[in-house]
C-alpha cells in the first residue's frame, strides 16, 4: 500500500515537472520587460489557432514582450478564472477573445479596476469598461463578397448560398452584407441552406442543390459563409461527375493559410475574403498602451480578397 | 455497482485476521490507506507551493495567497456541492450520473423564474431546489422500487433533465432581454451580484459558503444520524441491512433526493456566477464530482468513505487544475495528467480490497 502511494506521488511529481518543463523561469522584471496574458476562448477552431499564431509571431518581433497563452476550452467559467489568474499574477496587460459577452464583462472590469489594461478581440464585452476592442466587420466582408460576385458574373446569374449557423451573429451579418452587395444586380439566390459552418453539411446541401438544378447553366456560383463550406460545395459538384465544378465559381470567407488560401492556390475556390484575426494589431496596440500612448477605443479591421491572380502576393486590401 | 456482498465490510475482516501476523505493518498500511486523502492533499499543496509561478508585482507565490485560495474555493464550489450530494449516493453503493444535467436545469429554471417571471430571489431559489430534489426523488424511487441499476436510472434522468433545461428555455441562454416577454429586460438581478461578491470578515462569497455548508450539513447527517448509519449499512451489505430492519428503499430514495437538492444549489450558484441561465451548463460535471468523491477515498463499492474525504478530494482536483492553469500548461498534457491521477487514485483503492 505504502509503495503504491509512493508511486502515485512520484508519478504526480514527475508529471508536474514534465509539464513545467520548457516553460522558462519567470524572468526578473528589468525596466523594459512586459508580460501579456492572453485568454483564448477555445483552440478547437482553426481561425482561433491562427489568432494565437498571429499574436505569437507579432510578439516575437519584440523581445521585451512575453505572452502567456491560456485556452479556456470553450468554457465561460474557465475563462472567468483565467482573467482572475492574470490579475493575481500581476501581468502588465490582458488580451482576451471572449466566449460570451455577459459573463466576462465583470472579470474584464475587475482587471481594469486593478489597473491592468485589457484588449478585447473579436467578440465584445458589455458596457465600456475595457481599454480597446479590435474586431472584423462581417457585414462589410459580406458586402465586398457580394460586389465581387456582381463583378465576376457580369451582374447576372444564379447563386447558391451556403450559410453558417444562422443563430450566430457572424452568419446573419455575412448574409445581410452579401444581400446589400448584390442589391440592384440581376443576381438571384436560387437555393440557400444553413450548414452550421460545417463542411459535411455543406456537401450534403450542395448535393441537394445540384440535383434540384440539374442543367449545367442552372448554377453560376456558390457563396459560402466560410471556406470549409465552399470547399464542401466544390467536392459535391465534383462528385456529381458532370464536370460542373469547373464552371461554377466558389467563393468563401475567412482566408486561413491552410484552408481558404490553399484552396484558392489549388484553383478550387475563385476567391476568399479574409476575416482578420486581429492578432498582429493586438500586439501593436498593446505596445502603444504599455508605452502610455492613447489608443482608439474601437478598432474595426478591413478585409483582404485572395484570388488566383493575387494569392502569391498576399491578397489585396479592400 | 450494487452487487450484494455476502461478507460484511471487508476492511473489518482484514483487521481481525491481521492481528495474528505482521499486525503492526498491516495497521500502518490500513492507517495510510484510510488517510490517503489527507496525504494526497498535503502532497498536492506542497506541489502547488513549488510549481505555481511567482507574482510579477510582489514576488510572492501566486499559490500561497489568500486571494488565490479564495478563488479556488469559489471556482470549484459547484463541483464540491455536487460531490457532497454524490458522496451520500456512492456510500449507499449507488451512483448518480444526472447531477451535471440537473445543475443545468436548475441554472436555467432559476434564471427563468428570476428574469423571465420576475420572481423574488428567495422564492426562485426555494422552488428551484424543490424541483431538483424532486428529480432526485424520482431517480431514487425508480432505483429502490423497481430495482433498477442506478447507472441506468440516472442515465435516463441525465437526458431528461438536459432536455427539460432546453425545453423550458426554448434552447437559448436565459438572460435579461433575451426574449421580449421577460420581466427583467436590462438590469442584472441583484442576487447574481450578491452570490458572487465577498461577504463577512474572511471575504468568502456566498457560493463558497454554500459549498462549505453543504459539506458540514451532509457530514453531520452521515456522522450523527441514524440515516447516515443506515446509509453505510446499505452500502456495506444491502441484504443484511434489509434483514436487520432498515427501510432500504426509503433511505436510498432520501439519498438521491438530497443529491438532487445539492445539484439544485449548485445550479443556482452556476447561474449567479454566469449571470445567466445556460441550458448547457454543467456538461460532464458529474464526472468531476465522481472523481472528487473517489480521489478523496470514498469507495465506489459503497459502505466506506465520508464527507470530509470528499472535501479534500474536491480540493485535490481543484489544486491540480489550478496549478496547471496558473502555469499556463496546454490542454493536452493537462488532460493526460488529470486522467492519470484519477486512475492511479482508484487503483490504490482497489488494491486494498484484494488482500
Amino acid at each position: 500500500m505504502i509503495r503504491r502511494l509512493l508511486i502515485f506521488f512520484a508519478i504526480a511529481f514527475v508529471a508536474l515537472i514534465i509539464a513545467g518543463c520548457g516553460k522558462e523561469k519567470q524572468v526578473a522584471r528589468t525596466g523594459k520587460t512586459y508580460t501579456i496574458g492572453m485568454s483564448q476562448c477555445n483552440l478547437g477552431e482553426p481561425w482561433r489557432v491562427q489568432m494565437n499564431a498571429d499574436i505569437k509571431a507579432a510578439a516575437a518581433k519584440h523581445p521585451e514582450l512575453k505572452v502567456i497563452f491560456k485556452d479556456a476550452q470553450n468554457k465561460t467559467t474557465v475563462q472567468q478564472d483565467q482573467v482572475k489568474e492574470f490579475i493575481n499574477l500581476g501581468v502588465d496587460l490582458i488580451i482576451i477573445s471572449p466566449k460570451e459577452a455577459r459573463p466576462l464583462t465583470k472579470p474584464v472590469a475587475d482587471a481594469i479596476d486593478a489597473g491592468i489594461p485589457v484588449i478585447v478581440l473579436d467578440r465584445k464585452v458589455e458596457g465600456d469598461k475595457y481599454t480597446c476592442f479590435i474586431g472584423g466587420d462581417n457585414r462589410k466582408i459580406g458586402e465586398e463578397a457580394g460586389k465581387y460576385m456582381v463583378k465576376i458574373l457580369g451582374g447576372k446569374g444564379n447563386v447558391v448560398e451556403l450559410k453558417g449557423l444562422m443563430t450566430s451573429t457572424p452568419a446573419v451579418e455575412r448574409h445581410e452584407g452579401f444581400m446589400k452587395g448584390i442589391a440592384g444586380s440581376q443576381i438571384k439566390i436560387i437555393f440557400s441552406a444553413d450548414c452550421h459552418w460545417l463542411e459535411p453539411d455543406a456537401q450534403k446541401e450542395m448535393a441537394s442543390a445540384l440535383s434540384r438544378f440539374p442543367n449545367p447553366e442552372d448554377i453560376d456560383a456558390v457563396y459560402a459563409h466560410n471556406d470549409p463550406c465552399a470547399h464542401g460545395a466544390y467536392i459535391a459538384a465534383k462528385n456529381e461527375g458532370k464536370g460542373r465544378e469547373k464552371r461554377i465559381k466558389f467563393i468563401g470567407i475567412d482566408a486561413l493559410p491552410h484552408e481558404g488560401i490553399r484552396y484558392v492556390k489549388e484553383g478550387l475556390l475563385t476567391a476568399t475574403f479574409q476575416y482578420p484575426t486581429g492578432g498582429a494589431e493586438a500586439i501593436e496596440t498593446a505596445l502603444k498602451i504599455l508605452k502610455g500612448e492613447k489608443v482608439q477605443k474601437n478598432i474595426i479591421l478591413g478585409t483582404r480578397v485572395f484570388t488566383k491572380e493575387n494569392v502569391n502576393k498576399g491578397g489585396e486590401a479592400l | 455497482m450494487r452487487s450484494v456482498k455476502t461478507s460484511p465490510d471487508t476492511s473489518t475482516i482484514m483487521t481481525e485476521k491481521s492481528t495474528h501476523e505482521h499486525c503492526v505493518a498491516r495497521r500502518l498500511l490500513e492507517f495510510a490507506g484510510q488517510f490517503r486523502g489527507v496525504l494526497a492533499f498535503l502532497v498536492v499543496f506542497v506541489l502547488g507551493i513549488i510549481f505555481a509561478p511567482v507574482s510579477l508585482k510582489t514576488g510572492h507565490s501566486t499559490f500561497l495567497n489568500w486571494a488565490t485560495q479564495k478563488d479556488i474555493l469559489f471556482e470549484y464550489a459547484e463541483i464540491g456541492i455536487l460531490a457532497a450530494g454524490m458522496t451520500l449516493v456512492i456510500i449507499s453503493a449507488g451512483i448518480d450520473l444526472s447531477v451535471g444535467s440537473v445543475l443545468g436545469f436548475a441554472a436555467t429554471f432559476f434564471s427563468l423564474l428570476l428574469i423571465g417571471f420576475g420572481w423574488s430571489a428567495p422564492a426562485a431559489i426555494a422552488v428551484t431546489v424543490l424541483a431538483t430534489a424532486g428529480m432526485g426523488a424520482v431517480s431514487g424511487v425508480i432505483i429502490s422500487r423497481f430495482q433498477m441499476q442506478p447507472f441506468v436510472a440516472t442515465l435516463g434522468m441525465m437526458l431528461l433533465a438536459r432536455g427539460a433545461a432546453k425545453w423550458i428555455s426554448g434552447g437559448i441562454k436565459v438572460q435579461p432581454g433575451a426574449k421580449e416577454w421577460y420581466a427583467i429586460q436590462n438590469s442584472n438581478p441583484p442576487i447574481f451580484d450578491w452570490m458572487s461578491s465577498p461577504v463577512g470578515p474572511l471575504g468568502l462569497k456566498p457560493i463558497t459558503l454554500a459549498f462549505i455548508f453543504s459539506i458540514i450539513i451532509f457530514w453531520i447527517l452521515l456522522r450523527f444520524t441514524s440515516f447516515g448509519r443506515h446509509l453505510y449499512a446499505i452500502g456495506g451489505n444491502e441484504e443484511a441491512a434489509r434483514l436487520s430492519g432498515i427501510r432500504v428503499g426509503l433511505v436510498k430514495t432520501v439519498a438521491y433526493t438530497l443529491c438532487g437538492l445539492a445539484a439544485g444549489v449548485a445550479g443556482v450558484s452556476n447561474a449567479s456566477r454566469m449571470t445567466l441561465g445556460d441550458p448547457e451548463a454543467g456538461f460532464t460535471y458529474e464526472l468531476d464530482a465522481i472523481a472528487a468523491v473517489v480521489i478523496g477515498g470514498t469507495s465506489l463499492m459503497g459502505g466506506r468513505g465520508g464527507m470530509f474525504f470528499t472535501f479534500l478530494g474536491t480540493l485535490i482536483i481543484a489544486y491540480i487544475s489550478k496549478i496547471l492553469s496558473l502555469r499556463g500548461i496546454e490542454e493536452a498534457p493537462r488532460l493526460m495528467i488529470r486522467g492519470a491521477l484519477i486512475v492511479i487514485a482508484v487503483l490504490i483503492q482497489q488494491s486494498k480490497k484484494r488482500h
